[in-house]
Formats: structure tokens, sequence, C-alpha cells
């Protein structure tokens, strides 16, 4: 069923069956060994050996004693894992970790909520000026976020609507990100491909709009609803400039910003620093393992990050 | 169950389900436009909105406050010179003529030569006409921000055609029948999804200037004393071959001088986190090559080089565009690992123009040359799209 639904889904989409079709070939192949491989093979070690040093660096010295960082040895030789609770308490990570996991979880809630409605009508109602809106929306991705991170500042602080100022709260840091064009676009595709004999079924049966959205749609959608929510959480979990404009005291602000501003605190004491950083990384290594495959393909899709 | 009556209840049963139809479809307008309401409003305010704020904001003193209208002052202060701003341009607009050129000579049957040789003076000319209207700015205008732009054309060009290029290699090595594709992948993909802050600070720390530092410790393996890394504002040609440099008479300045060893540092970070990326888009792409194309030219007696070099480079074509673009837009309006790295000893060489234009608006609090600023960026951004879409854009193969 998942192929003649994507068969039908086009452009940045297709892309990401090409990978899975090429690699469930690979593998299917037997493998035999030629010794044309060797220099293929040591040109790929060396570049994950230079792609994972960083983490090699970054875990190790996060181990260490202050000494063994300043002496700079490959390995503790004690593992110092104290250090993570130091870099924990030091940072007030407990409350910057929590701070961000209610950010990300309300942006994504917000962000499917937003994003299935309207990709869901794109794809599927007929009303005048569907499209204009819909180029409107595309066009958006194209704008810079260096352009609209000052005008957005002044919104925020209520200088433009008078909704009074926002700086320091919940609201600044997830409404703005709760309507995204790249993931309505990701779901329209998806929900285009939908059959329409579905919707004939269910219109017969008397279901309108909401109800076919609900219990036919979104169940079928699992795949293209997971890439979406994966997507917003890296992009909400590594938010940066945009935090740091808006939190000027520690209530809400974020883990990334935290680690910054422990960072320029924390001053010679690597070690500790690390430890921050591993703390900071873990989540999104948790869940990048886990959901491997659905995340490298999901992201290959997109063009997210700057 | 008369006839004359059938037909009569037909027209009325259409009539009815005419109106029952409209009825249905403005209920289904209705829903349509209840649906796309929250992500119209929210894209609306905070995405849209901020294009035409941002040139309203620009044209004012707005000092944390709005102040006084005082229309292109903002532009003016930052290029400096108008005439040089519209050389600048032109000379641009050169570069496309002596592309037209350029091509038209492969068109055309004799006088190829003489048609190419014009093109290339045509483009000669176009940097001289650039070079002239920038001199003329860069002397009257804001140093700072003009000098940003050089560095962000440093950071863009140093960066995504080795990345691009490195990726290609990879994934064109990945593709082969070897073991252990998956797990290579997600290596190399590791570094794009860590929080890209938490690396910098990593890299900051391998970087430092100790000579204990890791990069200093490899360096020290091969024989060459510690650098300064990102704390180094000289230029990079200056710290390798400064002493060379001198005894040839040649010294480098302005432009010319190349990006400084701090802003190195940074691009090769920049490689480091984008590689895996671009990996991952270029192997989806070997993917859709039709396999039969590599065995008929073995058949025909092609090698791995000729073949990577005539079937898998111009097949790949499209994606080795649209990874350009985005590799472009993204190092013109990268932040985040630029703001984490700089160091006060960088002397600002590592100032893009996102970081002035952060600066200016956060540290100087000067709201409207930020978003003056912010805008001449945008539209610098936009024309390299265009431009880069006329050039390159017609070249691509599409099968």
């Amino acid at each position: 069923m998942d192929n003649t639904k994507s068969n039908k889904l086009t452009g940045t989409y297709a892309k990401t069956e090409a990978s899975v079709a090429t690699s469930k070939r690979i593998r299917t192949e037997p493998y035999q060994f030629r010794l044309v491989h060797l220099p293929i093979y040591f040109v790929l070690l060396v570049g994950a050996i230079l792609a994972i040093t960083p983490f090699f660096y970054m875990i190790s010295t996060s181990l260490m004693t202050l000494g063994e960082t300043i002496n700079r040895q490959l390995l503790p030789a004690v593992p110092q894992f104290d250090n993570y609770a130091v870099a924990w308490n030091e940072a007030r990570f407990s409350q910057y970790f929590l701070n961000s996991v209610i950010i990300t979880a309300v942006t994504i809630t917000g962000l499917l909520f937003t994003s299935i409605l309207a990709g869901y009508a794109f794809a599927r109602i007929e009303f005048p000026g569907r499209n204009v809106i819909f180029m409107m929306l595309l066009a958006t991705m194209m704008i810079p976020g260096t352009v609209t991170f000052i005008p957005n500042f002044i919104l925020i602080r209520g200088d433009v609507i008078p909704w009074g100022s926002w700086i320091n709260s919940l609201p600044a840091l997830t409404v703005p990100f709760m309507a995204h064009a790249f993931s309505i676009f990701l779901l329209r595709q998806f929900f285009m491909g939908i059959p329409n004999d579905l919707w004939d079924a269910a219109r017969i049966d008397g279901a309108e709009h909401a109800r076919f959205l609900t219990s036919v749609v979104i169940p079928m959608s699992k795949p293209v609803v997971m890439t979406v929510t994966l997507l917003s959480f890296i992009a909400s979990w590594n938010n940066f400039l945009w935090p740091l404009l808006v939190t000027t005291t520690p209530k809400w602000r974020p883990l990334m910003v935290g680690l910054w501003t422990f960072v320029t605190e924390a001053g010679p004491e690597t070690q500790l620093l690390m430890a921050g950083a591993v703390i900071t990384i873990i989540p999104v290594l948790i869940i990048y393992f886990i959901t491997q495959k659905q995340f490298t393909e999901g992201i290959a899709t997109s063009g997210l990050k700057g | 169950m008369a006839t004359p009556s059938l037909s009569q209840t037909k027209t009325q049963a259409q009539v009815k389900s005419s109106r029952r139809l409209s009825r249905l479809k403005r209920r289904d307008w209705l829903t349509g436009y209840l649906f796309v309401l929250p992500s119209v409003v929210i894209i609306g305010i905070f995405g849209l909105f901020p294009i035409a704020y941002a040139f309203y904001m620009s044209l004012y003193r707005w000092r944390v406050r709005q102040g006084r209208f005082i229309g292109l002052d903002n532009y003016e202060r930052l290029v400096g010179n108008w005439y040089g701003g519209l050389m600048f341009l032109a000379g641009i607009g050169v570069i496309l003529l002596a592309h037209w050129l350029w091509t038209d000579a492969f068109k055309s049957s004799g006088r190829k030569r003489f048609i190419k040789a014009l093109a290339a003076l045509v483009l000669i000319s176009a940097g001289v006409i650039m070079a002239l209207g920038w001199n003329m700015m860069s002397t009257a205008g804001d140093k700072r921000f003009l000098g940003s732009l050089i560095i962000t054309f440093y950071y863009a060009f140093g960066t995504v055609p080795v990345q691009i290029i490195l990726a290609l290699v990879l994934a064109y090595l990945l593709f082969q029948k070897i073991r252990g594709q998956e797990a290579f992948r997600m290596i190399y993909f590791l570094p794009y999804v860590t929080p890209i802050v938490a690396s910098a600070v990593v890299f900051r720390s391998i970087f430092s200037p100790r000579s204990e530092s890791l990069a200093n410790q490899a360096l020290a393996l091969i024989g060459i004393e510690p650098q300064r890394w990102l704390f180094e504002a000289r230029p990079l040609l200056e710290v390798m071959f400064g002493g060379q440099l001198e005894r040839l008479g040649i010294e480098l300045s302005g432009f010319w001088a190349g990006p400084s060893m701090a802003l190195v540092t940074i691009i090769m970070f920049g490689i480091w986190t984008f590689v895996g990326y671009n990996v991952v888009i270029f192997l989806a792409g070997l993917g859709g090559i039709p396999k039969n194309l590599y065995e008929a030219a073995e058949i025909d007696g092609a090698n791995g080089t000729q073949q990577f070099f005539n079937i898998t480079v111009p097949l790949l074509s499209p994606v080795t565009f649209y990874l350009t673009v985005l590799g472009f837009i993204g190092t013109f309006q990268a932040f985040n690992h630029l703001y984490v790295m700089r160091e006060p000893f960088a002397r600002g060489s590592v100032d893009t123009a996102s970081i002035v234009i952060f600066d200016t608006f956060y540290k100087t609090n000067n709201y409207s040359l930020a978003a003056a600023q912010s805008i001449l960026l945008f539209a610098l951004i936009l024309s390299l799209t265009l431009v880069q879409n006329r050039i390159f854009g017609r070249r691509v193969f599409r099968g």
C-alpha cells in the first residue's frame, strides 16, 4: 500500500523513495570483497574518523579531571561521571532542560495542528484562491531569518499589535514557529496521494471533512506526520538566535541559550563545558538512533537548518 | 409511474440536487478557509508581514523606539556612494552579458574564437567595473557592513564548493557495492543532526590557541608549530606564506588578502557539519540513475573514472544545482555557529553580514540601520539566486 501511495508523490518526496530503493538493493545483493575496494574503504574510513573525532573528543574530555584536560590526555584515567552532575547544577540545566522540553512539545503540537489542517485543505478541498494562498505561503520559505527577526522582535514587544509584551514568555518562543510552509507542503504532497474513492465512500457514509481527516487520513499518514514531527523537533530544539533575543531572564530560557550562557561563564573548565555539550546533544542523538532511517530520509527531503 | 410526471420529477430532482451541490460547495469553501486560517494567520504575521515592516523601519530613525522619517538615509549611509553601488550592479549585469556571449560562441559556426575572446574581455571589464564601484562605495560607506559582505563571500565560496565536491566523492564511493553503507551514512550524518551550538562549542575547544589543544597537537605530529586558529585575525595566506610573500615583495591587502585564519577555521567547521547532509542527498540522487547506463558504458569499455565523469556527474547535475543553491542561501544567512565561534581576538574578521546585522540591532540598538542592512542582504541573496539560476540552471541536465 505504501508503494502505490508514494508513486503519486512528486518532487522532493520522490527522492526519499529512491534512496530507500538503493539501500534495499545493496543489501539484497550478495557481497563480494574485491581488492579494488580497499582504497574505497580507506577513504570512507578517513571521512568517518574525521566526522566522529569531535564526538570522541567531547565525550572523552567530559569525563576528565581539570588536570587531564590541561595536560591533554587522550582518555581519562578514571572516568569522572561527577562532571555531568557538576555541569548540570552549575549551568542550571534542570530549568533550561525543562524549558526546552516544554517549548519543543508546545511548538510541535501547534505546528502539527495548523499544518495538518492546512495541508489537508490545500490537498483535498476546493475553494476560491486556494492556489494563490498556497503560493504565498511557499514564498515565505525564501525569506531569510535575518530579515524577519527585527520586525518580529518589534511585534513580540507589542509595539505594532497592542497585545502587550511577550518578552520572557512561552508564547514568544512558540507561537511564531507554530506554522511552517515546508511542513504544510510535505503534508499536502502526501494527502494528495490518498485515493479519492476513500473520500467518496466516507461522504456517502455522511462524513464531513473534519471527520474524514481524523478517522481516515491521519491514521494513514503516520510516516509523513512523523517526518514533520522530527523536523520541527530538531528546528525547535536547536533554535538559538530567536530565544537569545526574547529571553532576558532564565525563566523560559531554552537549553541552547543556557549552554551559551554557561560557555561565557564557565571559563577554562573544559571538562564541564564538554559535559554540558553532551547533555544538550543527548536527546537529539537518542531520537536519531531510534528513528534513524526515518530521520535521515525525512531530513533529506527538506532544506531546513541554515 | 406515468411518463410525463417522470420527466417532471427528474427536472425537479436536478434543480434540487444542484442547489444541494452549491450548498455543499459553499460548505466546502467555508471548511477550506477555516482549515487554512491558523497557518495563514501565523505565517502572515511572522513570515510575510516582517518584510514590508523591515523596509518601513529602515526609512525611519529607529533606536529602540520609532523616530522621525529619514527616507533612504540609512541606505545611503551603508552604500556610501549611489554611483558606486550602481556601477557595482552594472558590473553584475556585464557578467551576464559575458555569459550570454560565451554560450553564443558555441551556437555560431564561424568566429568562435573571436566571440570567446570577446566574452573573456567583457568578463574582465565586468570585474574592473565591479572593483571600481566597490571602491567608490567603501570609501564613503559603512566599512563594517561592506567588509562583512566580503567576509560572507569568502565564507560562502570557501564552504559550498568544497563541501559539495567532498560529498560527491564520498557518496559515489559509498554507492559502490561495499559493506557497511548504512553505518557510514549514519556516521556522516551525525554532525548535521547535532545541535549546532553544541558542536560549535566543541570546536571552540578543539581549535583553541593553547598548545595542548587537539588541533595544535595534530599539527605537532607533522612538525608544525601551534597556531592561534579562532584567535588569529591575520589572513591565512599571510600566516602560511608571510615570509615568502614579503621576500617576493608582494603585499596583499583588502579583498585580495583572503579570509583570516579564524574564518578558515569556521569554514572547516561548516564543511564538517554539512558534508553529511550533502552525502545523503547525493546518495538519493545516485539511486535515481538507471543502472543500465553503467552496464552499457562498461560494454563500450569505459573505465570507472570515465563513467564517473560522463554518466554520474552530468546525471547528478540537478542535485548538485539544488545543493549549491541551498548551500549559498544557507551560508549567506548562517548565524549560530559564527556567533558562538567568534572571538574578540579575531578582530571582526569572521563577522559575516548576519553577525553585523545582529550587532547593529542588539549591541548598537540601531534598529532601522539593522533593518536596512537586512534588506540589502536579502536583495543580495535574491539576486545571487537569480544569477545562479540564469547561468547554471540551464546547464543542468534534465534527462
